[in-house]
């Protein structure tokens, strides 16, 4: 599998993620870890007119304190990170709200670990689980009634 | 008839799986036995002949192919006594590994004796089953957790207990024999001689050392001790809690059912001789004769045979890596104080991506926090990698796996 799993592109992007930081007071702020791994990931995002002004990610402990040079998350994590949000930064809440897993895969080539590695996709997809809950969130508080972003919950808790 | 020196040549064709190939036909190398071993032929023969030849239930059928079930469970108890160098027979528990155990202790002896303001000390590098026991039964009873701390060199700071113990609080102390991050053999006898000074009484953890060490459970003087049979080439299921007997008569039933009791009534029950008063319930007889033969296979090689077999690979491992340009390796050097257990880092590639990248070459290694998340804290790391011998392994599957790495620096262009 690593012939195939540790390509130039994702050593690459996994090496130097893309928007690695901060926002201050974000829109959004969501965190989640892998309970086998350690990969850890706090997603944060400010909204302006429905669109994704700015996006930003790092690693913290469940307590808040940052751990950055303690330990990197893995690399597939890091690098499906990368790639999620240079492709949600600019747009609309919609299109993160129905990006599916298929299509950050793909960006990698690694819609394979679906079928062969229940282990390995949890680390692939930990972003945009952190990223699914995090919407959910933010768009129910908005909300009287939430049942219509119920889809949304289900998805973010079943991604994997 | 224990052997002077181990042929891994014929260990190595009692066990099957040696001889399958991974990805691309790369044949198995296998790096992770602190995690689970192997099963010999011998083990698998005796699961298959029981199903086969004498499957029933123990203890209450008269007929004879429920005799002969009943008499090779019993048969396990005596192998595990003659092993371990315990007295009473009935002192052992079969459960259903080394996790079960410690709660079994947590449960039954735990929730009698521990009471508000009692402390219970584990240590720093102990795995989360001797962890989180604790904790559920410290919040449940208003007790405290104490730690004892582990020195740069991945040796326990025994000062802490000194400190510990000054109180007069503390109830029990609880740790592992080995620790299955750095292999740490932790001096036991010095904790324990400590303790009962006090008064205080002791649970070693030895999932770890029983499957690498000899060990001698009335010279080691503790009060509980646990294992499991699958790290010790035995199946998946099985493991045992032994406790001295004085100490399991004060302790309430853990599971209630059936072959636990002696008389049962409508609103009241009295309960079975030790051990079964704590075997509650149709026990894993199959998986129990499975493990009798595992300790019969390891007693034939000699336990200080397996020792000096894993001291070898250990050093040969610990002078190969130390070569490594990048490589960080935790614990003691000093092979005499550690088991072959090796944890280490290589670069800041995480664990996870080196695990990925050597499996491609079919060598089989644990990454992760190892269930010791206390432990990482404290070496300040998220993950580790890790390799740990058995019977089988060889000086070439330290090679394969040193040759594996450079595959690593290659892809990360390190």
């Amino acid at each position: 599998m690593s012939e195939s799993l540790y390509t130039e592109i994702i050593i690459d992007e996994g090496k130097n993620p893309q928007n690695h930081g901060t926002i201050e007071n974000p829109d959004i702020s969501h965190h989640d870890s892998n309970p086998t791994c350690g990969d850890q990931i706090t997603l944060q995002m400010s909204i302006k007119d429905e669109l994704i002004a700015d996006v930003k990610w790092h690693r913290h402990t469940e307590e808040g304190k940052t751990a950055e040079d303690r330990n990197k998350n893995c690399t597939i994590c890091m690098a499906c990170t990368s790639v999620l949000t240079q492709m949600i930064k600019g747009k609309d809440l919609d299109y993160a709200r129905n990006l599916k897993k298929e299509e950050l895969l793909s960006e990698l080539g690694l819609e394979y670990l679906l079928k062969q590695s229940p282990i390995r996709i949890k680390c692939a997809l930990l972003s945009l689980k952190v990223l699914k809950f995090g919407l959910y969130s933010y768009l129910a508080k908005k909300l009287k009634d939430s049942s219509s972003l119920d889809n949304l919950k289900e998805e973010a808790a079943h991604l994997y | 008839m224990q052997r002077t020196k181990l042929s891994i040549e014929n260990v190595r064709k009692d066990f099957a799986i040696l001889q399958r190939k991974v990805h691309d036909n790369k044949p198995l190398v296998y790096l992770d036995n602190a995690s689970t071993t192997q099963k010999p032929k011998q083990v698998i023969d005796a699961l298959i002949n029981y199903y086969n030849n004498y499957n029933a239930n123990i203890h209450r059928t008269v007929y004879s192919i429920g005799e002969e079930a009943t008499e090779a469970y019993e048969k396990t108890r005596d192998k595990v006594a003659k092993f371990l160098n315990i007295p009473m027979r009935e002192e052992i528990i079969f459960v259903r590994g080394t996790t079960e155990g410690i709660n079994l202790v947590a449960y039954a002896w735990g929730r009698k004796h521990i009471k508000e303001g009692d402390i219970i000390v584990t240590t720093e590098y102990e795995h989360h089953s001797n962890i989180v026991p604790w904790q559920l039964l410290v919040k449940e009873k208003g007790a405290k957790l104490e730690y004892i701390g582990v020195d740069d060199n991945g040796e326990l700071i025994l000062e802490h207990l000194d400190t510990y113990l000054a109180t007069g609080k503390v109830k029990l102390v609880t740790f592992s024999l080995m620790s299955n991050v750095l292999g740490t053999i932790t001096d036991a006898e010095k904790i324990i001689s400590k303790c009962k000074e006090k008064g205080v009484k002791t649970l070693v953890d030895a999932a770890q050392a029983v499957p690498h060490l000899s060990v001698d459970v009335e010279k080691l003087g503790c009060d509980f001790f646990a294992f499991s049979g699958h790290k010790m080439l035995g199946p998946t299921g099985i493991g045992v809690l032994w406790v001295r007997r004085d100490v399991l008569e004060t302790m309430d039933p853990f599971h209630g059912g059936g072959d636990m009791i002696r008389e049962v009534h409508k609103y009241e029950a009295t309960w079975n001789d030790l051990p079964y008063k704590f075997e509650a319930g149709t026990p894993n007889i199959a998986d129990v004769i499975g493990f009798g033969a595992a300790i019969d296979y390891l007693s034939e090689l000699g336990m200080d045979n397996v020792r000096k077999h894993e001291m070898e690979l250990t050093k040969y491992t610990l002078e190969k890596m130390s070569q490594i340009k990048g490589i960080t390796i935790y614990g003691t050097r000093d092979i005499s104080k550690r088991g072959g257990v090796i944890s280490f880092n290589f670069h800041d590639v995480h664990p996870h991506d080196v695990a990925t990248i050597v499996d491609g070459e079919g060598i089989a290694i644990r990454s992760g926090h190892h269930c010791a998340q206390v432990l990482m804290e404290r070496l300040d790391v998220a993950a580790t990698n890790r390799v740990s011998f058995y019977i089988y392994n060889t000086k070439e599957d330290v090679d394969k796996l040193v040759q594996s790495l450079s595959k690593v620096s290659e892809l990360y262009k390190l």
